[in-house]
């Protein structure tokens, strides 16, 4: 939030000389109900529309727009989902071929929200919210994008197949060779994986990885397709499982128990921010605005059954708070991204691709 | 010994509402051919099918070689393929993916013959038909003629006891019609298979057949030798299917001179006239077109003035339309006895071709 | 009437000048055009050769169940006289309504290892293991072969249709056995029309995508369509190697398309002479129970058995196949029905099938009408080339269709009209194939007859050979529509936030929300095409008439 000595507006001018994208805030952000916004919201309103690409799920992610839309009626929000990679790519070829339609994005892999920052896709925006975010939490400078939610993942089995003595403890309980063809695991695709496959290794070294390969774990596209084989019995545990997934495959009453190892959990984040070349620029900014303060987080932890990364927002219904335990996540985001390759390899390997 | 090879009885052949052959019944001697004549859809190839065993009768009974293969009462119908007749089908029916040889050896090889004979048989039959040539020559590449002669070859090649033919020549042009139609009757006599033979044809009913069926509307109209059907036909129908015929109507007056009956037709036309049988309410005479003469006729015979309405040259004959006191009468005559239109003739024909129906 | 051709041959042709053009980039794949061009891309294919064994593989025993399906199927309903046969010859479209995703997911329930329910049911009977585990190649190749069988038995019971009775009759009265008559006669006359559905089959199965995905992943089975999914997906997206898989796929496609032409055309038998042939049942007598129960027996295991699998998904709480553990609800519908874009999508798909079929049954019409009846030059080589789309895999045809069209300076990226174009695209092989066969039974000399009396061209078409062509046109509609409604491979690139589409949005749920959830949007996709073909047939009954 730019409070420096000079006027937002010679900010503008000077950054516009010196050809640097200027950095888009304000000095009065307005009070809205429960949240703070510098967006012209009439201007946001007369543009009508709000759209967003992102990797959620299709029917929480239109849950969570729905609240917006409550919010402003004549906005109306449209979402397309895609997968992973595809999202990012798309976005990319779209660009290139001169074509905008996403506003607001939201990338599931840390490596895709630098590269998109490095080619000068973000629009800075520098929204009053962003301030409630520990800076390890959103760009730097910030105003590209921000944490919007926190993906953790853990152990999970199936408790009518796998008794709590039998059951993994720590991570390295899941090298036992017991759990042989019974593993499920995230596709090479899945930032998650890269995230999980990262950590485990800065704290156990490549050997953890190189025992579990023998093991054969079964990879999978979807946390979706996990539990429902852990709840079948096709699986007895799941090794990358989504704690979002735990929560609402418990709240259907499906037999499975979650394990949070003390040497800590992994959290993928889930960076969102404004395209440049927005087609709504106002209505993004606002959204912005909105999904990063707390009533926006509290929705989302809502229908998404994840964290936010969020201090002041209570845990997902039915979950724990992300106090209550270790998070694993990369600190050098940079080094993070260089391993990208060596992951696929050895990933593909493990899992049966190459 | 003398034992019909073909007895045919109370056959009835029904699908849905539609009767298709309404309680007919004959006999064909060994050696015989007998051809079933009439019109589409008289129900003649339904008999044929049905004596073969493709078509499932819905009452009646067949009997093949004195033994029972179809009986409603005895509910016995035994299947195409066990019957020992053999089938000339219209389309020839010869399969595209053998070759000539192949398909005349088929039902040798399905009687198990050794190949030696199989080889012997085929060879022979062949020559009969004269297609020794082309034994092994794909049977896609044969041209309508050939096929038909590849058929019929292949029909007789395990000398069956009955032979079936399905109009095998009306796909044919009208010459190789008539050669096809000669060679055929030869083969039948020289190899004396007893055959039923089916076609629309009269011509070719009339030229090859011991004795012909008229069927009509699912019945048997007349069953006689050619001749028989010709010169007394007995129904209007056969009169008028059968050749080419004036249907006179009129009333019979009286007894005529010699055995003949008086009929008045209509302009006060009196004729000499025969009954083919036992006469009951007839109204109507027949009398074949090329037994009419015009010009005087020496003998005991009806002479009636008349004059040439119209004259079509047929090639062979001469057609002429002519005018007389009870209407038109069709008349045929040799090429050399021309007529100009216009022209007044005596018409003049003998009692005994003027059948009453 | 040639720019037709030029029009059609063009839409196909410029994607798969993308796709040569991405596979030989080497370099970043996300530039565009690329910047470096070298053969790479294919070289490296030897790395995967594994995925294309499994391909080969799983489409050749696929291909070999369908066409016995097919054959099986055909010749009991064609030429056996089993009771209800009618009725069974309508209900075997239905398979071709469900998309193999929902096939898949269907047979993973049911045959799921350990707690598929018919495993289940085999274990209650006392066997130590399960009766088969789905999730294998032999899984794979059962499901593509269930759906594809139906495509199996349409073309093989054409061609016994259009057999000349008399040929195999003859072969009876020679004295020879139904068995006999079947195997020496019956099947080689009808050999070039199985055989023509074996190459249609085969070239289905090798692009065939969603059974793999569902029942090949989880078994760490890839072929080369699910390789190519992972490939794109990835970041930075292998686009040049999923480029090079796509076309090698196509190329031993026109290899084997290109062998099976030469052998019909000189092998072929003209039994299809126009005439039309009422083909005579066989009395098979006390067989017909037995074969009665096989020709339901595979409506059940195509049809019921999976939608039956799904009823019961859709209504769970969690999708599972242990019976203790079942709940009931019926929140999984409310969902699907009250989500904001299921509503959209199910509009957009329909229009677009209707749309599509509709254009797509005139032009294709008239392709049909100048490449099998003119004497245009070069229809060979356009009908050669109409047909490509056929040979490429669904999905990678959708990465071409994507950078072709995303270049274009017409903005047509992101909205239906793209979609439509891509359907109509890719639809045209199937189009031209089933007009086809109506076009070459038209006698020619009912054209003739109106050409000389005056008509021209245009008229001719209008007034004489559409309404002739009509039983082909309604079938080809029936298709596109169909084949529209149900259709992913292309979509899933395609779709945009304001064209979005039915399919990939059950794929989406599947992936992210839940197979309850995917479960009940199948059932009401399958239902409402269910409806709308109902409708549509109909509607075309009394629109041609006597005609049928």
């Amino acid at each position: 939030m730019t409070r420096g000595p000079l006027p937002t507006s010679m900010v503008v001018l000077i950054g516009l000389l010196a050809g640097i994208p200027a950095a888009i805030a304000c000095d009065s952000p307005r009070q809205m109900e429960g949240f703070k916004t510098c967006a012209d919201v009439a201007k946001a309103e007369s543009e009508g529309t709000l759209v967003v690409y992102s990797t959620d799920p299709e029917a929480a992610a239109e849950q969570e727009l729905a609240r917006f839309h409550a919010l402003f009626p004549k906005i109306r929000p449209n979402y397309l989902r895609l997968q992973a990679g595809a999202l990012y790519a798309r976005l990319l070829a779209e660009r290139q071929g001169n074509v905008y339609l996403p506003d607001v994005t939201q990338l599931a892999d840390m490596s895709f929200a630098l590269d998109f920052q490095k080619r000068g896709g973000y629009m800075q925006y520098v929204s009053p919210e962003m301030a409630a975010y520990k800076p390890e939490y959103k760009s730097s400078p910030e105003g590209y994008w921000t944490w919007g939610a926190l993906v953790m993942a853990a152990i999970a089995y199936n408790p009518n197949l796998v008794s709590r003595e039998e059951a993994p403890k720590t991570w390295k309980d899941m090298l036992d060779p017991k759990w042989t063809d019974a593993i499920s695991v995230k596709v090479t695709i899945s930032g998650l994986q890269h995230v999980e496959w990262y950590m485990l290794r800065q704290l156990y070294g490549n050997d953890f990885w190189s025992q579990l390969a023998p093991l054969k774990p079964h990879a999978f596209d979807s946390y979706v397709q996990q539990f429902d084989r852990l709840v079948n019995g096709q699986d007895k545990v799941a090794l990358t499982a989504q704690y979002s997934g735990y929560l609402m495959m418990k709240a259907k009453g499906a037999p499975v128990e979650f394990v949070i190892p003390p040497d800590g959990v992994v959290a993928a984040p889930q960076p969102w921010g404004i395209v440049k070349e927005a087609p709504h620029p106002a209505a993004a900014q606002l959204f912005m605005d909105w999904f990063l303060s707390l009533p926006g987080q509290t929705g989302n932890a809502e229908v998404l059954l994840t964290h936010s990364a969020r201090s002041d927002v209570p845990p997902p219904p039915g979950g724990v708070s992300i106090n209550e335990f270790k998070v694993l996540t990369p600190t050098d985001w940079h080094a993070f991204e260089q391993t990208h390759a060596q992951f696929v390899r050895e990933w593909n390997k493990i899992t049966g691709l190459r | 010994m003398n034992r019909p090879r073909i007895e045919v009885a109370n056959l009835a052949v029904r699908y849905g509402d539609v009767t298709a052959v309404d309680d007919i019944g004959f006999d064909i001697a060994s050696g015989e051919l007998v051809t079933l004549l009439g019109p589409s859809g008289c129900g003649k190839t339904t008999t044929l099918r049905a004596v073969a065993g493709l078509e499932t009768p819905s009452g009646g009974n067949i009997r093949l070689n004195g033994e029972t293969v179809y009986s409603a009462s005895e509910r016995r119908n035994v299947p195409a393929e066990k019957r020992g007749v053999s089938m000339v089908f219209q389309s020839y029916a010869i399969w595209p993916h053998m070759t000539v040889f192949d398909n005349v050896a088929y039902g040798l090889r399905v009687r198990k013959l050794p190949a030696a004979e199989v080889r012997e048989n085929v060879q022979r039959v062949l020559g009969l038909v004269q297609m020794q040539a082309f034994a092994d020559r794909p049977a896609s590449k044969l041209s309508g003629g050939q096929q038909q002669r590849v058929a019929v070859a292949r029909a007789i090649a395990f000398s069956p006891s009955v032979l079936l033919f399905d109009e095998p020549l009306s796909n044919l042009d009208a010459k190789l019609r008539a050669e096809m139609r000669v060679e055929l009757r030869e083969l039948q006599r020289r190899l004396d298979i007893t055959s039923l033979y089916v076609t629309h044809d009269q011509e070719e009913a009339l030229a090859i057949s011991d004795r012909v069926i008229v069927m009509n509307g699912g019945k048997i109209e007349q069953i006689g030798t050619p001749e028989d059907i010709y010169n007394r036909p007995r129904t209007r129908f056969v009169a008028d299917f059968v050749g080419s015929a004036n249907l006179i109507a009129g009333k019979v007056r009286g007894p005529g001179s010699n055995g003949t009956l008086l009929f008045e037709a209509e302009g006060g036309v009196q004729l000499e006239v025969v009954a083919s049988d036992a006469s009951t309410e007839r109204d109507t005479v027949a009398l074949r077109t090329s037994y009419i003469h015009l010009g005087s006729m020496p003998g005991s015979h009806n002479a009636v003035p008349g004059r040439i309405h119209r004259r079509m040259f047929h090639g062979d004959f001469i057609q002429y339309v002519v005018d007389w006191p009870a209407g038109q009468l069709i008349v045929r005559r040799p090429p050399t006895e021309l007529f100009d239109e216009g022209s007044e003739v005596t018409v003049s024909f003998a009692p005994i071709h003027c059948v009453l129906l | 009437m040639p720019l037709v051709v030029l029009v059609c041959g063009a839409l196909v042709i410029y994607p798969i000048a993308f796709l040569i053009n991405e596979s030989l980039n080497v370099g970043d794949p996300s530039t565009f055009p690329p910047e470096q061009y070298g053969f790479d891309n294919f070289t490296n294919l030897t790395d995967d050769y594994r995925a294309l064994a499994n391909t080969l593989l799983v489409s050749c025993i696929a291909t070999v169940l369908a066409v016995i399906f097919g054959f099986l199927q055909a010749w009991i309903l064609t030429r056996t006289n089993i009771p209800g046969r009618q009725r069974l010859e309508r209900l075997m479209e239905l398979p071709y309504y469900m998309t193999p995703l929902i096939g898949a997911l269907a047979w993973g329930v049911l045959l799921g290892p350990k707690t598929g329910l018919v495993n289940q049911a085999w274990r209650s009977l006392g066997a130590p293991g399960d009766l088969f585990n789905i999730y294998s190649a032999y899984g794979i190749a059962w499901v593509m072969a269930l759906f594809e069988g139906t495509v199996a038995f349409v073309m093989i019971s054409a061609a016994m249709k259009s057999m000349d009775p008399s040929l195999e009759e003859s072969s009876r009265v020679l004295g020879a056995g139904k068995l006999r008559t079947a195997l020496r006669i019956t099947l080689p006359l009808v050999a070039p029309g199985v055989l023509s559905a074996t190459i249609f089959v085969f070239a289905e199965m090798l692009g065939s995508f969603a059974a793999a995905f569902v029942l090949g992943i989880p078994g760490r089975f890839y072929v080369v369509t699910t390789e190519i999914w992972q490939a794109t997906l990835s970041f930075p997206p292998d686009y040049g190697r999923a480029a090079a898989m796509g076309l090698s796929l196509f190329g031993v496609m026109l290899i084997t398309l290109t062998i099976a032409r030469f052998v019909l055309k000189h092998g072929t038998y003209t039994t299809i002479t126009g005439k039309a042939f009422r083909p005579r049942e066989m009395d098979v007598g006390a067989m017909r129970w037995p074969l009665l129960a096989l020709a339901w027996g595979y409506i059940v295991v195509a049809v019921i058995l999976p939608l039956g699998a799904l009823l019961l998904t859709s209504f769970e709480r969690f999708a599972t196949v242990i019976l203790p553990q079942m709940h009931f609800t019926l929140a999984n519908y409310q969902t699907a029905l009250q989500m904001g874009s299921v509503g959209p999508a199910f509009v957009n798909s329909l229009i677009l099938g209707v749309s599509v079929s509709t254009i797509g049954v005139v032009v294709i019409g008239v392709l049909a009408w100048i490449i099998y009846r003119s004497r245009m030059p070069g229809r060979g080589a356009a009908e050669y080339v109409i047909m490509f789309p056929q040979a490429v895999p669904r999905l990678v045809f959708g990465l071409g269709l994507l950078w072709a069209w995303i270049n274009m300076p017409i903005p047509i990226y992101g909205t239906l009209w793209l979609l439509g174009l891509a359907y109509f695209t890719v639809f045209l092989p199937l189009g031209l194939r089933t007009i086809a066969s109506v076009v070459l039974q038209v006698d020619p000399s009912l054209e003739e007859c109106a050409r000389v009396c005056g008509a021209g061209w245009v008229y001719q078409m209008r007034t004489v050979t559409m309404p002739l062509l009509r039983p082909g046109l309604v079938a080809a509609w029936l298709l596109i529509f169909i084949a529209s409604v149900r259709e992913l491979g292309v979509s899933i690139f395609l779709m945009g936030p304001n064209s979005k589409v039915i399919a990939p949005a059950i794929v989406n749920s599947w992936l992210s929300s839940s197979s309850e959830l995917s479960a009940a949007m199948a059932l009401i996709q399958t239902a409402t095409v269910f409806i709308a073909v109902a409708i549509m047939f109909s509607l075309a009954r009394r629109v041609s008439g006597v005609t049928q």
